[in-house]
């Protein structure tokens, strides 16, 4: 009996030594990403946690990222929920920055991120600022120029405004004879409000005359009223800056009120799996530009593997795709060594490192970054087509 | 002018038409108050929970328009047993507060379920009835609303007739005016709660499946919304007056939809908020009270 005890003794031991051995050998370093997890805007931060696992299994397959100290180390996602809530957003943020974490991805409101990088100091080495200085690299928040916030910020989006100018341009040039737009936004949402600025701008500075414009809340079910003066104006183009629930709202009452415009242009967050789920017919046209569809090789595979992890590929999720990529290089071109006693100095590297970035690998080809840590990344125009998005046309052609 | 006058009148009947299905939440609000002077915040969210529910059978049989229908309020009454047993069963009755503030997280709870088991992502619900205009002179009424409208007529009605014709109905109304009374003639108070919570979230079903085809969609996004409105439409109506609900679900979706038209959507809440604050300064009774108010 008591020989029995010591061999299972000796057994335990030997499977707990090795199991400490191999840990000393196999280093993991986590990357936290937060975003909405619950709530409405749950498929965001889903998605978002998805993409970023799905590259992390695809770096780890390769190897893993070298640190600083010649070591491979396997990376492995942390994904926290912000309720895309401003205040829990920061609470999230300052929660990672306590830990050994040297670089976060998120988040996904813009209403998050403007709060959130307002607390994160500004100019680096200002030693009068005492705001947070630990890295954020946003993969979702689109509303335009939100990383002048602070130089710890820094996104992967697409620039917004280079989109609808493109896309007018190219729209104006192919369909010469459109020339009035009415706009309809979701006036409570910050990204839809900003891209509907960006929409009224570049149509005004195009010849486009604004017909007339509606507002509705992300929370509507009624729009009577709204397509009401859309229809009396008969706007050659309609242009609808909301999401897909409110979009879809807009575009069955137009169907309903027999609002036929020659052209319907949505936001960049609509062109997802939502609105063709929620009213694919009534969408059948729509054009709107993305930063990613499943075009070439690469993106395909990576649609294939968020797919995997629970997600959909689309232009949000594919920026923490690419993300992640960033990350590593980053990682291994300043020598991050991801240790405890390295955490101040890990952070500082990442944080030059990606603001020493001038292209990143993404997608759908080479990603810019500007001066003020923001993206250029390049675009296409999709349509919905048969319950699908097609690709409509390639600016680069 | 004249297109002034038919825009008002257009702008007038949607709102009224819509407002069947903050009637038909204000009633279930004004029934369990009424029942058991208590106010179960979860009540919306369990109806839209009904609504996700026929979806769950639309996933596995396309049902006719009917059986959605009575799946809705099925699963809308399953849901409101549900919240009884969890808010209200097991806590004292003398405690006012506790059985609010569960239905609060009932309410939070049921929301979230749905964001997770969805993603939050608004999934399509079947037009139970044509979706077409019909051109009345130069306005147009939906006929889908039209629909939603007698629907909400013939349940409210069913609901009466039940309330006032039945023994389950004489039962529960003599909870509601004399508990002690009731209990002591050999009613069970327990028995015709929960049964009160059934009727109440059978009638919130139908209100969420009418909502969802009137919507043409359902998301979480609209609990909090129909919550807010339901419980205006009940304080407005009269609490535990079940026409003043009606009347008081009509009046604010005519209002609201008036006020969009004139002053934008931006100023919508507030004037349909103004319009509470000035029932509970000049008529806290409600539509159906004396103007000194209930008490």
């Amino acid at each position: 009996m008591r020989k029995t005890a010591l061999v299972l003794a000796s057994a335990l031991a030997g499977a707990v030594l090795s199991v400490a051995g191999a840990g000393a050998q196999e280093r993991v370093v986590t990357i936290p990403g937060f975003g909405a997890k619950s709530g409405v805007l749950r498929v965001f931060g889903v998605n978002s946690e998805a993409a970023m696992k799905a590259a992390a299994e695809e770096i780890n397959k390769a190897g893993g990222v070298t640190l600083g100290d010649g070591t491979k180390a396997k990376l492995q996602i942390e994904f926290l929920d912000d309720r895309c809530n401003p205040e829990e957003g920061i609470s999230v943020v300052r929660r990672i920055a306590s830990t050994n974490a040297f670089v976060a991805v998120g988040p996904t409101c813009s209403s998050v991120a403007e709060s959130l990088f307002g607390i994160l100091q500004k100019k680096v080495g200002d030693a009068t600022d005492s705001g947070l200085q630990f890295p954020i690299i946003s993969d979702v928040a689109a509303k335009g120029g939100l990383a002048r916030i602070s130089e710890w910020a820094f996104r992967n989006v697409p620039n917004e405004s280079d989109m609808y100018k493109s896309l007018l341009t190219w729209i104006k040039a192919k369909h010469p004879e459109l020339k009035t737009v009415f706009g309809g936004v979701e006036k409570d949402f910050a990204h839809s409000n900003a891209t509907f600025g960006v929409m009224k701008k570049h149509a005004s500075d195009l010849g486009y005359q604004l017909a007339g414009e509606a507002e509705w809340l992300l929370a509507d079910t009624n729009f009577a009223n709204q397509v009401r003066d859309m229809r009396r104006v008969s706007a050659d183009i309609v242009a609808i800056s909301a999401h897909p629930f409110t979009t879809c709202g807009v575009l069955r009452e137009m169907a309903r009120q027999k609002v036929a415009p020659k052209l319907m242009l949505g936001l960049t967050s609509s062109s997802s799996l939502e609105t063709l789920q929620g009213c694919a017919a009534e969408a059948e046209g729509i054009i709107i530009p993305t930063a990613f569809a499943p075009v070439n090789a690469e993106a395909i595979k990576a649609a294939g593997l968020v797919a995997k992890m629970g997600g959909s590929a689309d232009l949000h999720s594919a920026a923490a795709y690419e993300i992640m990529f960033i990350l590593k290089d980053v990682i291994e071109a300043q020598k991050v060594m991801a240790r405890a006693d390295t955490v101040v100095e890990d952070r500082r590297k990442m944080r030059a490192g990606l603001a020493a970035l001038k292209t990143t690998k993404g997608l759908l080809g080479p990603v810019g970054r500007t001066d003020e840590r923001e993206a250029i990344k390049p675009f296409l125009f999709v349509h919905a087509k048969n319950n699908a998005w097609k690709v409509l046309h390639d600016p680069r052609s | 002018m004249q297109a002034g006058i038919i825009d008002f009148l257009q702008s007038l009947a949607d709102g009224v038409l819509f407002g069947t299905t903050y009637a038909i939440i204000g009633i279930g609000f004004t029934l369990i108050f009424g029942v058991m002077h208590k106010l179960n915040l979860s009540f919306a969210a369990a109806s839209i929970g009904g609504a996700y529910l026929s979806l769950a059978l639309l996933a596995v049989w396309r049902a006719p328009s009917l059986v959605l229908l009575a799946t809705s309020a099925a699963g809308g009454a399953a849901l409101g047993v549900l919240v009884f047993l969890s808010c209200f069963r097991f806590i004292r009755a003398d405690n006012a507060l506790a059985p609010l503030m569960a239905t609060v997280g009932m309410l939070l709870l049921i929301d979230e379920a749905i964001a997770h088991l969805t993603a939050g992502v608004p999934l399509r619900y079947p037009a139970l009835f044509p979706d077409v205009m019909l051109d009345v002179g130069p306005m147009m009424v939906r006929s889908d609303l039209l629909f939603v409208f007698a629907i909400g007529c013939v349940a409210t009605s069913l609901l009466m007739w039940l309330l006032y014709r039945t023994r389950v109905g004489i039962a529960t109304r003599a909870v509601a005016q004399r508990p002690v009374a009731a209990a002591l003639c050999g009613i069970g108070i327990g028995r015709v709660n929960a049964t009160t919570f059934a009727l109440a979230g059978a009638l919130g079903g139908v209100a969420g499946a009418l909502t969802g085809t009137a919507v043409g969609v359902l998301s979480p996004l609209l609990t909090l919304p129909i919550t807010v409105k339901g419980l205006i439409v009940t304080v407005i109506g009269g609490l535990g007056s079940i026409p003043g609900a009606i009347l008081a679900g009509l009046l604010v979706g005519g209002f609201e939809n008036i006020i969009q038209h004139f002053r934008g959507v931006s100023e919508r809440d507030l004037h349909v908020m103004l319009l509470l604050f000035a029932f509970l300064v000049f008529r806290p009774g409600g539509l159906f009270a004396p103007p000194a108010g209930r008490d």
